[in-house]
């Protein structure tokens, strides 16, 4: 037996090895070489004729090989993850590997939650860019200007004449301007407002923008649109209630409150007593409107809604400070 | 706005359930809540009469008190305040008053002595500051009565007026709601004037300069009044509005502007020099210091109201120190004017002023019934309350009277706008409730008159919402059309992002949600450079930018979290980020990036896994699973001169490059001591989505099976393993169809100082047929030759 016959199992084993695409013919592997009857046992059991003054070197020769090829067979084992072979005892009280857990933020979440909605109700999504024109964001959208309905929102002015979008109806004219009736749409997206940031305020939000006209769009659908919203949004024992409102887009126009769907009703802190919640403003598209996107309002009507979302989501989640939908703690993150 | 119950029954019968009346105006527009205005004392709290004073034995600053509250047995009171003393007439809180919610008054024993009330001072009972002793009252409080008997309670109502609404300003608007609301009334106060004085031309001279700002100006004179302080019933009313009291010829003015919506000014007529007025604009750059002591340089743009010599007010927002009503004043000039809407807006947003009378005047008030009859109520109420003798008539200069508009609305359109009939006789009920004026009605259409105090009904539709406002809201039943969606063309872009969404968080991310607005700093820092935009006010200086990539909003949510001590920080957020864009309509451009942020651990604590980090190796894996699902083959370029980085690659597709990827240098953030590397991913989206073609065709399955070959090869440690896996891509044959280095190995002792080890497992197969492992050899042979020649490789 000479260093030659050592290098030649070497590399028959590791052509084996290399051949070997499952853990069965693994198993092969093993008994072929570290079985009992395998090949290093044959040449161990040829110990006896190797002669005394060089035994001592020849089995250190061989127990390095058989030390090599296990040392090789188990890193491959564990690559097809077959470590433990059949009947070994094994801790299976051991707890499962602790893997990531990735999140959705509640907020796209919630947004994403209502737009499924509305596309079940037959609207389509649409977008609009947040640095607007003030054509756009303010006097298609029947805002004159000059006006004190523009103290309705705070807006944050940019260089070169833009403002940050106040709200997504700007959505609406971009939209129209560019489609032919009938239009159907819902249109996320984020708001800017120049408020001072607290508890209850952030200079950004998210709302969405829903708008139909066509022929013969009327209040009674609108109703029955938000009715339904409502309803697979917040369960179906949901009551609601619309009172008239005030914004240039929608005449008439009516802000929609809920019944509180923390207490039912009953009055808890969040609703302040009252069993109501707000959660929405809407109306008919105003005629001026229509007229600014060539639209006849002779033949067509429309109605339009907007919904933030922030402050929903703080009623449901319990949220008392709205920073920390921005604050991307992990802590905070990982709990949906 | 406050608007008193009290008050408003002036002018209207009320007769149903006031918490009825607030759910019903709040229906038709006027948000409001009901309320109690003025002081309350707490219940418990009842007048009592001080009988005796002693000196408590063992404290020398507390005495021991009998009071008599009138319930028979005398109180036993220890009473600390040192102005305490027999025959007082006192407030008591007797055992078990709230003196405020964890303020309960209980039996007590101080110093030996049982105490069985306390004797209160103001500050005590909420009713001021005063804390020097404990409150003495008259005689005329009758020992027994609750306290808060003398504390009489307004109902107010807390109005949300819209912007829409100036009409509504007032207790005549809130009263016309009212009327139409409930069938009742509107009746407003008759006015009687004497007028005993001179004629007021020859007294005064008003001239206007500037018609345009001031479409009417109207001024009556009352001579010699007398300033004092106003009778009760006027200060309670005015208080129970949340205004405070003056004198008496102040309130009146506020009187009238809260009963009638129209603001009105008084002057001290003599100190206007030239006993006359003017209207004009001021000029550039003109100075004026109005009632807050604050002296003003004007524009042009604002309306003034002048005497002979000198501006008396900012028209229609503040008037100045130098022509006030004072206490020294004997004659005034009543102004009741009508102001143009956008002069006062622009001029009260560039003085920054905000008063009772600029929000109205903005929002439009009534040139025609109210300002006059608001004059003419005024200078009744001075006679009344001030004395004085009237000037005979009033100076009225109005070159041009408003018109009122007249509208038609149709029995068909109402029903087109709401889905539900309503009748022309219905629709001229509520209009008239309203003071809308009838002109002609049939069957269809019914045409009216809109009262000048009504700006904002100009057209059909809004006489649409009034009539809708007051009856119809929630009888329209709920309808809604469920027609197939209209759009055939319909948005691809959501389903496509939430796909992207849901890929990262199934890599164990979290979605972040970042601020838009960022500092200069942070803007500048944007990874590809973009100029950015800023805002012209902003909040603030950290704010004044818009984000110009993804990634350095994600750094600032990693030193929230580091400074907060979190590991596993695994962000990412789809948003857009905005480009400087003279060209563009809205001076900007957006793009809808992604950006991913990784310091964390590659898996949680486990008791089998080493540990290792989300690293750039890491982000590389989850990059080539994202562009394997999307099916795009992308390129990575090294990017040169981006000293924060270890490394930062472009990632290119079809030639563009669509995003970065690459992980900063430890000590970018050496402050923050953070336990894993810091990689970050970054890709343009809509370059994706443009390209992306989610009807991929499949490939077949494999019918044949495949031969797995290892090479382990020895290179030099600074080779890039991306070389050799380059080469053996270009010339491992066309059967070669998988790849993997699945081992490199350092040791400079086994391998030599400047040597690595790596080893690959090459794939091949046919879908033609069964290869042979000659073939493989003859092909793994002229490999490894290559790869000698080439890269000096050996076998290992
Ligand atoms: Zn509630």
């Amino acid at each position: 037996m000479t260093k030659e016959t050592v290098i030649e199992v070497q590399k028959q084993f590791e052509e084996a090895l290399r051949n070997a695409p499952d853990p069965r013919s693994l198993e092969e592997v093993r008994n072929a070489f570290l079985g009992r009857k395998g090949k290093i046992a044959g040449l161990f059991s040829l110990m006896g004729e190797i002669p005394p003054d060089i035994r001592k070197s020849v089995g250190q020769m061989l127990n390095e090989l058989k030390e090599n090829l296990s040392g090789q067979l188990e890193r491959r084992e564990a690559e097809f993850g077959s470590k433990k072979s059949a009947g070994e005892w094994v801790d299976y009280s051991l707890p499962g590997y602790v893997l990531h857990k990735g999140s959705r933020h509640p907020l796209t979440r919630a947004v994403d939650d209502m737009l499924s909605i509305f596309q079940r109700l037959g609207f389509d999504i649409a977008y609009g860019p947040e640095v607007e024109t003030d054509w756009y964001n303010f006097e298609s959208l029947n805002f004159p200007p000059d006006h004190p309905a523009r103290d309705m929102q705070d807006t944050f002015y940019t260089e070169g004449g833009g403002v940050l979008r106040t709200h997504t109806s700007p959505v609406q004219t971009r939209y129209m301007s560019a489609h032919e009736p009938p239009v159907r749409i819902v249109a996320p997206g984020r708001v800017f407002r120049n408020e001072a940031i607290s508890a209850r305020s952030y200079c950004l939000f998210h709302q969405i923008e829903g708008l139909y006209v066509d022929k013969d769009i009327t209040f009674s659908d609108l109703k029955g649109t938000i009715e339904l919203f409502c309803r697979m949004y917040y369960g179906k024992d949901v009551k609601m209630k619309f009172r008239t409102s005030f914004f240039p887009f929608t005449e008439p126009s009516a802000e929609v409150d809920i019944s509180c769907f923390l207490c039912g009703g009953k009055g808890c802190r969040v609703c302040k007593q009252s069993g109501w919640l707000e959660v929405m403003g809407c109306g008919m598209v105003d005629p001026n409107v229509l007229k600014a996107v060539n639209y006849d309002p002779e033949k067509y009507t429309g109605y339009a809604f907007g919904l933030g979302v922030e402050r929903m989501l703080m009623m449901r989640l319990g949220i008392n400070d709205i920073r920390i939908l921005f604050e991307n703690d992990v802590e905070f993150l990982r709990q949906f | 706005m406050i608007v008193s119950i009290d008050w408003l029954k002036d002018y209207i019968d009320i007769d149903i359930p006031l918490e009825e009346l607030a759910e019903k105006l709040t229906v038709a527009g006027l948000e409001c809540v009901l309320k109690e205005a003025g002081k309350s004392v707490p219940a418990g709290v009842v007048v009592g009469r001080v009988l005796d004073k002693k000196a408590h034995p063992d404290a020398d600053t507390l005495s021991v008190c009998t009071v008599d509250t009138g319930s028979g047995e005398p109180l036993n009171i220890v009473c600390g305040a040192p102005n305490v003393a027999a025959g007082q007439i006192v407030p008591v809180a007797t055992i078990g008053t709230y003196l405020s919610p964890d303020f309960q008054i209980k039996k007590a024993t101080l110093r030996g002595i049982e105490s069985q009330g306390m004797i209160c001072a103001e500050d005590e009972l909420g009713l001021g500051g005063d804390h020097a002793g404990i409150m003495v009252l008259s005689d005329d409080h009758q020992v027994g009565t609750p306290f808060s008997d003398y504390f009489p309670s307004h109902k107010i109502l807390d109005i949300d007026i819209t912007a829409n609404r100036p009409d509504a300003m007032s207790h005549w608007g809130v009263a016309r709601e009212i009327a139409a609301i409930t069938g009742k009334t509107f009746r407003k106060a008759p006015v009687r004037l004497e007028e005993k004085g001179p004629d007021i031309h020859s007294l005064a001279r008003v001239t206007v300069a500037a018609p345009e700002g001031c479409p009417r100006y109207t001024a009556r004179v009352i001579e010699g009044v007398h300033i004092a302080p106003s009778p009760a019933w006027l200060r309670e009313r005015l208080e129970a509005c949340g205004l405070r009291s003056v004198n008496n010829v102040v309130d009146a003015s506020n009187y009238v502007l809260m009963e009638t919506g129209h603001p009105l000014h008084t002057f001290d007529f003599d100190k206007l020099e030239g006993k006359m007025i003017n209207v004009r604009f001021a000029a550039a750059g003109e100075k004026f210091e109005t009632l807050d002591h604050k002296e003003r340089e004007l524009s042009a743009d604002m309306l003034l109201i002048c005497d002979e010599k000198k501006p008396l007010a900012l028209a229609g927002i503040m008037g100045g120190t130098l022509s006030e009503v004072d206490e020294d004043t004997v004659s005034v000039l009543i102004e009741s004017a009508y102001f143009d809407p956008a002069t006062i807006r622009k001029g009260s947003k560039q003085e920054q002023i905000s008063t009772d009378a600029s929000k109205r005047f903005e929002r439009g008030t009534d040139p025609n019934g109210t300002l006059a009859y608001a004059q003419d109520r005024l200078a009744s109420l001075i006679l009344d309350l001030a004395g004085g003798t009237l000037a005979k008539g009033m100076i009225d200069i109005y070159p041009h009277p408003a018109e009122m508009r007249e509208v038609t609305l149709h029995a068909d359109y109402v029903t087109r706008v709401t889905g539900i009939g309503i009748t022309i006789p219905e629709c001229r009920q509520i209009l008239t409730a309203l003071d809308f004026e009838p002109v002609r009605e049939d069957a269809a259409s019914l045409t009216v008159k809109v009262p000048t105090f009504r700006p904002d009904v100009e057209r059909e539709i809004d006489l649409v919402e009034e009539v809708l406002r007051i009856n119809y809201l929630d009888k329209i039943p709920s309808m809604a059309r469920m027609t197939l969606s209209v759009a055939e063309d319909y948005d691809k872009f959501h389903p496509f992002i939430t796909d992207l969404r849901n890929f990262f968080v199934g890599h164990g991310m979290h979605e972040a949600v970042n601020n838009s607005l960022v500092g200069e700093t942070t803007a500048h820092a944007g990874i590809w450079g973009y100029k950015p935009l800023r805002i012209l006010n902003p909040l603030s200086l950290e704010m004044n930018m818009l984000r110009t990539d993804m990634i350095q909003p994600l750094l600032t949510s990693l030193r929230s979290n580091a400074l907060k001590k979190r590991s596993n920080i695994r962000l990412f957020e789809l948003a857009n980020v905005i480009e400087k864009d003279e060209h563009s309509e809205t001076g900007a451009r957006e793009h809808h990036h992604l950006g991913v942020l990784c310091c964390s651990p590659l898996w949680g604590l486990n008791w089998t896994e080493e540990d290792k980090a989300a690293d750039i190796f890491y982000l590389k894996g989850v990059l080539d699973d994202l562009m394997t699902t999307l099916g795009f083959n992308y390129k990575l370029k090294e990017c040169e001169g981006r000293d924060e980085f270890d490394i930062l690659y472009d990632i290119v597709v079809k030639k563009h490059v669509i995003g970065k990827i690459g992980q900063y240098r430890r000590d970018a953030f050496e402050k923050l001591q953070l336990a894993y590397p810091v990689a970050v991913m970054e890709l343009q989206i809509e370059k994706l989505f443009g390209w992306y073609a989610p009807q991929r065709k499949y490939s077949p399955t494999p019918q044949f099976p495949s031969i797995f070959r290892d090479i382990s090869l020895v290179t030099d440690k600074k080779l890039k393993a991306v070389s050799i896996l380059n080469e053996i891509n270009q010339h491992g044959g066309k059967y070669l169809v998988d790849l993997v280095l699945y081992d490199m190995y350092i040791d400079d002792k086994k391998l030599g100082e400047d040597k690595k080890a790596l080893s690959f497992r090459l794939e091949f197969r046919s879908d033609q047929t069964t290869l042979t492992d000659s073939e493989i050899d003859d092909v793994m042979n002229k490999l490894f030759e290559r790869l000698k020649n080439q890269y000096g490789a050996q076998l290992r």
